[in-house]
């Protein structure tokens, strides 16, 4: 327990600590790398407005994630019960994942408008694909010995994907929403700034960027950093509690 | 007065299964599994079947459980389709793996079929709890899968099946992948669960003793295509005793059975 909590901390004051020495000794242009105490120093000056700014970016990684994870288990749902629909939406999905979504993001953009629209639907389409294979992988994970006893006693085609093929994905789903947070949070930020709106990390960020203010630039560095952060001890927290019946099974076979 | 005990007398001869089949065959495709059996079983029976690997057995219970349809002849399940009865929730199985859901404590696997297809419930559904206590994991109710060892976990299969109160109890070597001493612990326990239940339960073993200790009848079928080459009658007392292995009846009955399958298997 006590290493659980030391060494992640141990690592990061480690870390910040050798960055700080770094940009002091060599004296780092200010743009380039900053030294973390100036970056958190203007961070915590400016507090409220990072406050709400990561409140939009919060907002936009968020639901884009839900609306992903959701139209993932609608469309998984019935892809795993036709393989041909499956087969036929393999390519589409393996596009929309190898496809940079930086390179369609003006056009987005300019159909969508300025504001949350643009981020909401860029983080939803982004996430989609790892998710509806996430999806499908896990609801076929069913035994074949499980499913029969559904049958067994006429259990309908919506019974089993409620009470055996969702249950049954949530461990593949979890791992996978894990990934597609840092994504969600990029493709937020990233959105932020190309869609000439004002509000979320992302927006300060890009305009920093362009004054060529270091510090503003850096403190919504680490504001994003941070919102990173808890959003991973969030999931980390709900899969607990969840899950907890698979982690105790992944123990065991350990 | 134990209630579900009062439930069970009274009801008896409603929830017995008479199982008729005539002439059935089942191929897949060109392979030809089973050809032409005529059988018929008596309500509230225990039949066994045992035969080589491969030769249909699980095709056979299959069938007539409901979850495969047969390429000609006829199963009957109390006058009713297999699929009808299986619609009704008339059929329990018991299957190889106990395959509990990993996410639901004992006591909600042990619902498991009484949650699914609810409209079809019985009105006389055993209470699951009840049975888990009857089977000795009363300690156990909020244990997780995980936690329970390999005999443990058979035990909630069988009382998931039996919770359903089904005239027809399908178990399929239910306890083939359990070590000896638990196995002979299996046996005994389900000796004295089916016992004054009323079920017929049709079960499907590759062990002869397990056969003759809890059968009725055991029935002894020959490689693909698979006919039936014995039909013994096991005329040992009930209650049997865990003991019943040094009988000479229950010695002589395993012969029995024994010569039958040799037989079977070369023609
Ligand atoms: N769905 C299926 N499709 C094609 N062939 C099948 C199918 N199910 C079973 N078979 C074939 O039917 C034959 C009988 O299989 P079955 O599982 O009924 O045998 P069994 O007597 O239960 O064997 P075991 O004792 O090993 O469990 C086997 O040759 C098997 O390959
Ligand atoms: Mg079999």
């Amino acid at each position: 327990m006590s290493r659980r909590l030391v060494a992640p901390i141990f690592g990061m004051v480690t870390l910040l600590a050798l960055w700080e020495s770094f940009v002091r000794l060599f004296d780092v242009r200010r743009f380039i790398l900053l030294a973390p105490s100036t970056a958190v120093r203007y961070l915590w000056r400016f507090r409220s407005d990072y406050l709400s700014a990561a409140w939009v970016t919060v907002q936009h990684a968020a639901i884009g994630l839900l609306l992903a994870l959701s139209v993932a288990l609608l469309i998984g749902s019935v892809l795993v019960s036709n393989r041909f629909l499956e087969t036929a939406a393999q390519p589409v999905l393996t596009l929309i994942q190898v496809v940079p979504w930086v390179a369609y993001i003006s056009s987005v953009v300019v159909w969508l408008g300025s504001g949350t629209a643009p981020a909401l639907f860029m983080v939803t389409v982004v996430c989609l694909p790892a998710f509806i294979f996430a999806a499908v992988d896990g609801m076929r994970s069913v035994e074949p010995s499980t499913l029969e006893l559904m049958a067994s006693v006429n259990a309908s085609r919506s019974e089993v994907l409620r009470r055996v093929r969702l249950p049954s994905a949530a461990p593949t789903l979890f791992t996978t929403l894990r990934f597609n947070l840092g994504l969600a949070l990029a493709v937020a930020y990233y959105t932020e700034g190309a869609n000439f709106s004002n509000k979320g990390i992302g927006a300060i960020g890009r305009r920093a960027a362009a004054d060529n203010h270091a510090d503003r630039l850096w403190a919504a560095i680490f504001a994003i950093a941070i919102v990173g952060v808890g959003g991973l001890q969030l999931l980390a927290l709900l899969e607990r509690t969840l899950l907890h019946w698979h982690a105790a099974q992944r123990t065991e076979s350990v | 007065m134990d209630p579900t005990m009062l439930a069970a007398d009274s009801v008896h001869s409603a929830r017995m299964s008479r199982i008729e089949i005539r002439d059935l065959s089942k191929s897949f495709g060109d392979l030809a599994v089973l050809h032409q059996i005529s059988l018929e079983i008596e309500s509230g029976s225990f039949v066994s079947f045992i035969g080589p690997s491969g030769c249909g057995k699980t095709t056979l219970v299959r069938v007539i459980a409901g979850l495969q349809a047969a390429t000609a002849g006829e199963v009957r399940v109390d006058g009713d389709s297999p699929e009808e009865a299986r619609a009704h929730k008339r059929v329990a199985m018991v299957p190889q793996q106990p395959g509990l859901l990993p996410w639901r404590t004992v006591r909600a696997n042990a619902r498991l079929l009484l949650d699914i297809n609810r409209a079809a419930n019985p009105p006389d559904a055993a209470e699951p709890e009840a049975l888990l206590r009857e089977v000795g994991l009363g300690d156990f109710m909020d244990a997780y899968p995980h936690e329970l060892s390999g005999g443990m976990l058979q035990r909630v299969s069988l009382v998931r099946a039996l919770a359903l109160n089904a005239p027809l109890l399908v178990m399929d070597e239910p306890f083939a992948a359990l070590d000896e001493i638990t196995r002979a612990e299996m046996r005994a326990l389900l000796n004295g669960l089916v016992a004054g239940r009323g079920v017929t339960v049709l079960f499907v073993t590759h062990s002869i003793p397990e056969a003759v200790a809890l059968s009725d009848r055991v029935i002894v079928s020959s490689p693909r295509p698979t006919t039936i080459v014995a039909d013994l009658i096991v005329d040992l007392p009930r209650p049997r005793a865990r003991d019943i292995d040094d009988e000479a009846r229950f010695v002589d009955l395993c012969a029995q059975v024994r010569h039958a399958l040799h037989g079977a298997m070369r023609p």
